[in-house]
C-alpha cells in the first residue's frame, strides 16, 4: 500500500475512535473585571462578613519584607489559595497546607491571594465553624500582617460575553482566557482539561463545570445542546496555570 | 450443680434427637438458639485469661439469638446525652457465651459448621480448651467450619467470644456499628445453628440472569475436601408463580474447590422482575456426586428475579428501561431493638412503607442490611444501595484496615449477590483519603459481578471506574435540593447531565421541633430519648411547655412543605437518575436530626397522609412552573404543566385539565389542555395556561390543580392580593415609626398606639429565614438556627391576612426581610403573635412581631423590613394592611406590659448627638 492510503487509514481510524479535537486559548480578559465592591479591614474578614455565601475573593496587602524568603503562614483557609506577590505565582494554600515561603528580597511588596470556597464544613472538629475564606492570623515570620484590602469576585454567575476580551499575552495572575472552536457538527463531547490548574468553563456563554487538577476526573461533559454548527466560544476562567494555552474536546470522559 | 448439670444433659439430648427430625436429605442441622451460659469480659486483661483454657463452666445465663443490652447487662448509663438517643447499659468490649453438645455419632465424616446470622464485630470460636476459628465480617453471616475440631460422638464445650469493640480503625459514625442510630451491641442474632453436611457440597451458588435470552447462568463452586476425585449430577429447579421447570447437568472433578457453571434456558413463560412486577424464582440445586465408591448429596436454594442492570446516560436502566429512583437513606436507625431486624416483619412493614409513600429506592449509608430485608425488599420491588462501613476517612493508608474492606465487599457481593433488589453498589459515604483505593474496590467489583452498579464513593471524588454518582454536586454545579423555593420553574437537570447517572444525596433534611410524646415510645428499647427530657426541661423552664405540641405541628408542616418543593424539583430533573431523601424517617444521632414525618421507629407523625404524600412522589406525578407564589390581582398567573411519568407505560390520549379553587373549595376557573399521548420513562411537557387574577377582588388563598385523566392530581398553593396603595399612614390614632424615639415614647406615654416597624439591621438578633433549619441545630451551628414559625392566626391582627398556624409560601417576602426579636428578657405571658422557634436545645421565645402595652399606650411591633422593594412584596403589604385595620379599630387592645427598656434591648444601640 503507498504511504497515502496508510494516512487515509489512519486518519480514518482516528476519526472513528473519536479524535481529541485541540482547542487553542488565544484571547484573554482581566480577572479584575469579575470585581465586587472592596472592604479595607486591619485583619482578615471571612468571606461570610462580605455577604459572600461561597464563591472566590481577592485578599490584597502591602507588605515589607527585612529578610528574604520569609514563610508566610496561614491560621485558617477555606478552601483554597493560590499566593502571588508581584503578580508573580508563589504557590497554593490550603488546610492541608497552610505554609508557604515566598521568594522575594528584601523591601516593599505586594501580596495577592486568590482564595476560593466551595461550600460549608460538614464533618470532622471544625464543624460548627461556618466561616469561610481567610480569617484568623496571617504572618510573615512572626509578623502579622495587617491592612487588607477585600475584594469578592463574581466569577460563577458572570456574564461572560460581557468580558472584555485582548489578545492573549504572557499573564500572570488569574484570568480569563477565551477560545474559538469550529465544529462541522454538534454533539456531546468532554472537555479535556488536564494540565490546567482550578477553575470554571463556559460554552457560548452557558456554565458548564468546574476543573480541579487534583482530581480524578479530567474532564467537563458539554452537552450536544451547548454547542452549534459553526463557531463555538469557549471561556475559562483559570487561577494558577496560567501559562496553558490548549483544551482538548474528547469522546469518552477523561480520569487520571 | 448436679440439677443444672442433668438440665444440660436433658437439653442435650433433645438437641440430638432434633437433628434428626430436622435433617434434610444428608444436611442436618442443630438450632443453636435458646439459654447459653454467658460471662462478661470488661477488662479483657488477657485474651484466654478467661476459662476456656482451664474448661472452666461460665456462671451466668444469657438467651440468644439476642444483645446484651436485652438483658441490662454492663455499664448503667447515668447521663443524658444531647445529641443522640441514650442507650440505658453500655457494654464494649469481648463477652462470653457457652454451650455443651454431643456431636451426634452419625456425623462422621461430615463437614461441620456452627453458623451465626449477624454478630457485631469479631466472633471467635474455642472448642474445649482451644481457641480454633475466628471471624470479622460485619455485614455478613459468620459461617465457622468446625470440622477439624469437632469429633462425632464426643461432647464439647463450644465457648463462643463476641467482640465488638472496632477491629480496624473505621469511622465511629459508619452506621454499621455507631451508637447513633442502632447501638454498637454485643451478642448473635438472626439464625443460629450448627449444620453438618456431606463432604461434598455447594459452597457459593450465583445465579446471572439473561433476560434477552431468556436463561440463567448458574455459577457454583463445589468444596470437595476429600481430596479424591467426584463425579455425579446437580439436578436443578426452577420454581415459581405458575412455573416449573427441572434440569440435569453432569459434573466431576477433583480439586478441593470445583468450579461448576451451566446455563439453564427459561423459556418464553419466565416473566421479568422490576418495581412494578417483582417476578421471583427459587432455583434450587441438590448435588449428588459419588466418590470412590461412596455417595454425598447437598442441596442449596436461590431467589432470584429475571432482571438485568445497566448504566444509561442519565437514568439507571432495569431491564433497559430508564428508572428514576425515588429514594430513602436508611441509616441503621432502629431504637426498638438497638439493632437491625433480621427477621422479616419489621422489613415488610419498611417496604411497604416505602411503596405507601411512593418511593422505589433506599439507600444504606455506610451499612449492608442482613438478608431479610433484601428477601422484602425482592418481594415489593424496591431498590437497594448497598455499602461498607466505610466513612471519612477510612480511605486513608491503613493495610489492615484496606483488607478489611476488601474481604467485606467480596463477602457483601457473594452474601447478597442474587437479589434482584440489590441494584447499587458503593462502598461507602464521604469518603476521603487514597482514591486509588477506592478505585481498586470499585474496579473489582464491576469486574466480579455485573449483576450490580458500582460508585466508588457518595458526593466526594469521583473514580474512573463509577457506573453511577451520588452527590450534592457535579463538576458542572450543585445537584443538591435541601429547600424549596417560592416558584417552581427551575430544576436541576443540566448539573446532572455527566458521563454517568447523578443521584442528588440526601436531599432535603429540614428539621421539625422533637415531638415530646415520643419520649414514652422508648418504655421497652434499649435507649431512651433523654436529650428531649433535656429539651422539655428547658422549653417548661422558658414558659412554654404548653406550646410544644403547636412548635412541632407548626415546623412539621413546613418540613411538608418543603419537602413537597424539594421532592417536585428533583421529578422536573428529568436527567436526574432520582434522589435520596435525608430522610422520611428520624435520625437520632449526629445532634438528633428530627427531619421525618414519620419517627424513628417508622411511625407517621401525622403531619401528611401517605395517600397526599404520593401526589407529589410516585411513578406518575403532574408538576407545575411557574414564576411566583403571591401575586398581586391585577397580574396574571402563568402555569407550565409537566407529567412527570416513570411508570410501566405512556399515556394514551390523556385528558388533562387544570382547576382554581378558592380556600373553601369552590371552583373558581377551570380549563383543559390538549388532549394527547404521553410517554414513558421522562418528564414530559403538557402545556401552558395561563389565568387572570383580576377578578379576585379580596385577599385570597388559592389552589391551582392539575389533573390527568381524572386520576393523577397535584395542587400548589397561591395567594393573591390586593395592591393596597396606602400603607403606613400615621393618623392622630396611631403613630407609624421605624425608630423607637422620643416620639413614639411620648405618643405611649399619652396613652396612644405606635406600630413600630424597626429596619431589621436596627434590630439585634437572628437574621430570619423562610426556611427551618438544616438538620439539626446541634451539629450544624450555623444560621437559621430556628424551625419555622408558629403563627398565632387566631389573633384579630390576622383578620385580613389568609394564613395558617405555620409559614407557607407567601410567609417568604416577609420572613426573608426581617430580623428574629430575643424575647426572654420579656414576661412569659406575652406570646408574640409572628412566633419563631428557636433550636430545640435553647428553647427561648423569639418573636418578630408582638403587642403590648407600654405604660398606658398600645405598641404592636412588627421587626420586618417596610421600606424595601414594597412594590414586589404583595405578603407584606397585605400583612401590614391586616395590622392597619387592626390598629385602627377597636380590637388592639394588647393584654401584657413590657417597660422601654425591653423594646431597648433589642434595638441596635443608637448613639445620640447631643450637644
Amino acid at each position: 500500500m503507498k504511504k497515502i492510503t496508510y494516512i487515509i487509514l489512519f486518519l480514518a481510524f482516528l476519526s472513528s475512535k473519536g479524535f481529541a479535537q485541540e482547542i487553542q486559548f488565544d484571547k484573554q480578559a482581566s480577572v479584575d473585571q469579575g470585581y465586587l465592591k472592596s472592604q479595607e479591614s486591619a485583619n482578615l474578614l471571612p468571606m461570610n462578613e462580605l455577604n459572600v455565601e461561597t464563591g472566590y475573593a481577592l485578599y490584597l496587602a502591602e507588605i515589607n519584607l527585612s529578610v528574604e524568603n520569609p514563610m508566610l503562614s496561614l491560621e485558617n483557609v477555606r478552601d483554597y489559595a493560590v499566593v502571588f506577590l508581584d503578580d508573580k505565582l508563589q504557590g497554593t494554600l490550603a488546610d492541608q497546607h497552610k505554609q508557604l515561603a515566598l521568594k522575594a528580597g528584601p523591601g516593599k511588596h505586594k501580596l495577592q491571594i486568590y482564595v476560593e470556597n466551595i461550600g460549608r464544613i460538614t464533618y470532622g472538629p471544625e464543624i460548627l465553624d461556618n466561616s469561610r475564606g481567610l480569617f484568623g492570623s496571617i504572618t510573615l515570620g512572626k509578623d502579622e500582617i495587617e491592612d487588607w484590602m477585600i475584594t469578592p469576585i463574581k466569577i460563577k454567575n458572570l456574564e461572560v460575553s460581557k468580558l472584555i476580551f485582548e489578545q492573549r499575552k504572557s499573564s500572570s495572575l488569574p484570568c480569563f482566557f477565551k477560545a474559538e472552536v469550529n465544529l462541522s457538527q454538534p454533539s456531546a463531547y468532554y472537555l479535556d482539561i488536564s494540565g490546567w490548574g482550578m477553575g470554571e468553563v463556559w460554552v457560548n456563554g452557558t456554565y458548564v463545570g468546574a476543573y480541579w487538577e487534583e482530581e480524578k476526573q479530567q474532564s467537563i461533559q458539554i452537552p450536544s445542546e451547548a454547542l452549534k454548527a459553526g463557531q463555538n466560544e469557549i471561556v475559562v476562567f483559570e487561577l494558577k496555570n496560567l501559562e496553558q494555552k490548549n483544551m482538548k474536546l474528547s469522546k469518552q470522559a477523561v480520569f487520571r | 450443680m448436679n440439677t443444672i448439670k442433668t438440665y444440660y444433659k436433658l437439653l442435650l439430648t433433645a438437641f440430638t434427637l432434633l437433628s434428626f427430625f430436622t435433617a434434610n436429605s444428608q444436611t442436618q442441622t442443630v438450632d443453636l438458639t435458646g439459654k447459653w451460659r454467658f460471662q462478661t469480659d470488661v477488662m479483657d486483661f488477657r485474651r484466654g485469661s478467661l476459662s476456656p483454657r482451664y474448661n472452666h463452666e461460665l456462671q451466668g445465663e444469657i438467651q440468644l439469638p439476642g444483645i446484651t443490652d436485652d438483658y441490662q447487662i454492663g455499664y448503667k448509663v447515668p447521663y443524658k446525652y444531647i445529641d443522640r438517643l441514650t442507650r440505658k447499659y453500655e457494654y464494649l468490649g469481648p463477652a462470653w457465651y457457652q454451650r455443651d453438645f454431643e456431636i451426634p455419632q452419625a456425623w462422621k465424616g461430615k463437614q461441620i459448621f456452627i453458623y451465626f446470622e449477624r454478630t457485631s464485630w469479631l466472633s471467635s470460636i474455642y472448642v474445649d480448651t482451644k481457641e480454633v476459628s475466628k471471624n470479622d465480617y460485619v455485614s455478613v453471616p459468620h459461617n465457622h467450619n468446625l470440622t477439624a475440631f469437632l469429633k462425632p460422638g464426643k461432647t464439647h464445650r463450644i465457648t463462643v467470644c463476641i467482640d465488638n469493640r472496632f477491629q480496624y480503625n473505621t469511622h465511629k459514625w459508619d452506621h454499621a456499628h455507631t451508637e447513633f442510630t442502632q447501638i454498637n451491641w454485643n451478642g448473635i442474632l438472626g439464625e443460629m445453628k450448627m449444620i453438618a453436611v456431606d463432604p461434598v457440597y455447594i459452597e457459593d451458588l450465583q445465579v446471572y440472569p439473561n433476560i434477552s435470552e431468556q436463561s440463567i447462568d448458574v455459577k457454583m463452586d463445589l468444596a470437595n475436601p476429600t481430596g479424591k476425585p467426584i463425579s455425579g449430577s446437580i439436578k436443578f429447579n426452577v420454581a415459581g408463580k405458575n412455573y416449573k421447570l427441572d434440569k440435569v447437568m453432569k459434573v466431576s472433578g477433583k480439586d478441593s474447590l470445583i468450579h461448576f457453571e451451566g446455563k439453564i434456558s427459561l423459556g418464553k413463560q419466565i416473566k421479568l422482575w422490576d418495581e412494578f412486577q417483582p417476578n421471583l424464582y427459587t432455583l434450587s440445586c441438590k448435588l449428588s456426586s459419588d466418590v470412590e465408591g461412596a455417595r454425598f448429596e447437598h442441596e442449596k436454594t436461590a431467589t432470584f428475579g429475571m432482571r438485568e442492570v445497566k448504566q444509561g446516560k442519565n437514568h439507571v436502566l432495569i431491564n433497559n428501561k430508564p428508572v428514576h429512583l425515588r429514594g430513602n437513606v436508611e441509616n441503621a436507625v432502629f431504637p426498638k431493638t438497638g439493632y437491625a431486624p433480621v427477621k422479616e416483619d419489621e422489613w415488610e412493614r419498611i417496604m411497604q412503607l416505602m411503596k405507601k409513600y411512593g418511593l422505589n429506592h433506599l439507600r444504606f449509608h455506610s451499612w449492608c442490611p442482613p438478608d431479610a430485608a433484601f428477601r422484602m425488599a425482592d418481594k415489593y420491588g424496591i431498590y437497594f444501595q448497598v455499602e461498607m462501613p466505610m466513612w471519612g476517612r477510612d480511605a486513608e493508608p491503613d493495610e489492615a484496615r484496606y483488607n478489611f474492606f476488601r474481604r467485606e465487599m467480596i463477602a457483601i457481593l457473594k452474601e447478597y449477590g442474587n437479589h434482584p433488589s440489590f441494584v447499587l453498589y458503593c462502598n461507602g459515604n464521604e469518603i476521603t483519603g487514597n482514591f486509588d483505593f477506592i478505585e481498586e474496590l470499585t474496579a473489582k467489583g464491576r469486574l466480579r459481578d455485573n449483576r450490580h452498579l458500582f460508585c466508588g464513593s457518595t458526593a466526594r471524588t469521583r473514580v474512573k471506574s463509577d457506573q453511577f454518582y451520588v452527590s450534592q454536586q457535579t463538576n458542572k454545579g450543585p445537584v443538591k435540593v435541601y429547600e424549596g423555593l417560592p416558584y417552581t420553574n427551575w430544576d436541576v437537570s443540566q448539573q446532572s447531565d455527566v458521563d454517568v447517572p447523578v443521584i442528588s444525596h440526601e436531599s432535603g433534611q429540614r428539621a421539625v421541633y422533637p415531638n415530646f410524646e415520643e419520649i414514652k415510645k422508648y418504655a421497652n428499647s434499649p435507649v431512651e430519648a433523654r436529650n428531649f427530657e433535656v429539651f422539655r426541661e428547658l422549653l417548661e423552664k422558658n414558659g412554654m411547655l404548653d406550646q410544644a405540641n403547636d412548635f412541632f405541628k407548626a415546623s412539621g408542616a413546613l418540613t411538608v412543605v418543603e419537602y413537597k418543593a424539594v421532592v417536585e424539583a428533583l421529578l422536573r430533573s428529568g436527567k436526574s437518575a432520582g434522589f435520596q431523601l435525608l430522610s422520611i424517617n428520624d435520625f437520632p444521632g449526629q445532634g438528633y436530626a428530627s427531619v421525618g414525618i414519620l419517627d424513628p421507629f417508622w411511625d407517621s407523625k401525622g403531619l401528611i397522609s401517605p395517600e397526599k404524600w404520593r401526589e407529589f412522589c410516585g411513578p406518575t406525578v403532574a408538576l407545575l412552573r411557574y414564576a411566583k407564589s403571591a401575586y398581586f390581582n391585577d397580574e396574571v398567573f402563568q402555569g407550565d404543566a409537566e407529567l412527570y411519568n416513570f411508570s410501566p407505560s405512556g399515556l394514551k390520549n390523556a385528558k388533562i385539565k387544570w382547576l382554581l379553587k378558592d380556600e373553601s373549595g369552590k371552583m373558581i376557573k377551570q380549563g383543559g389542555l390538549k388532549t394527547q399521548t404521553l410517554g414513558t420513562d421522562g418528564v414530559f411537557p403538557m402545556g401552558k395556561f395561563t389565568f387572570d387574577l383580576k377578578d379576585i377582588k379580596k385577599a385570597e388563598k388559592l389552589t391551582v390543580s392539575v389533573v390527568v385523566n381524572d386520576t393523577i392530581k397535584n395542587n400548589w398553593n397561591i395567594w393573591v392580593y390586593p395592591r393596597n396603595e396606602n400603607l403606613l399612614t400615621t393618623t392622630a390614632d396611631v403613630l407609624y415609626t421605624t425608630v423607637f424615639d422620643d416620639q413614639a415614647k411620648q405618643k405611649l406615654a399619652a396613652g396612644g398606639k405606635v406600630v413600630l416597624t424597626p429596619f431589621p439591621e436596627q434590630v439585634q438578633g437572628r437574621k430570619s429565614i423562610f426556611h427551618n433549619h438544616f438538620w439539626n441545630p446541634i451539629m450544624f451551628a450555623w444560621p437559621p438556627m430556628t424551625i419555622g414559625c408558629l403563627i398565632h392566626k387566631e389573633e384579630p391582627v390576622f383578620a385580613d391576612f389568609i394564613t395558617a398556624n405555620h409559614t407557607d409560601w407567601q410567609w417568604w417576602d416577609i420572613l426573608n426581610n426581617a430580623k428574629v426579636i430575643e424575647m426572654k428578657d420579656a414576661q412569659q405571658a406575652l406570646r408574640p403573635f409572628i412566633q419563631v422557634i428557636d433550636a430545640n436545645d435553647k428553647n427561648e421565645k423569639l418573636g418578630i412581631g408582638f403587642e403590648a402595652l407600654v405604660g398606658k399606650g398600645k405598641l404592636l411591633v412588627l421587626a420586618v423590613d417596610t421600606k424595601k422593594d414594597m412594590d414586589k412584596r404583595p405578603a407584606t403589604r397585605q400583612l401590614l394592611k391586616s395590622i392597619d385595620t387592626y390598629v385602627k379599630g377597636d380590637q388592639f387592645n394588647p393584654k401584657v406590659t413590657v417597660d422601654e427598656r425591653f423594646i431597648q434591648s433589642f434595638m441596635v444601640k443608637q448613639f445620640e448627638n447631643k450637644p
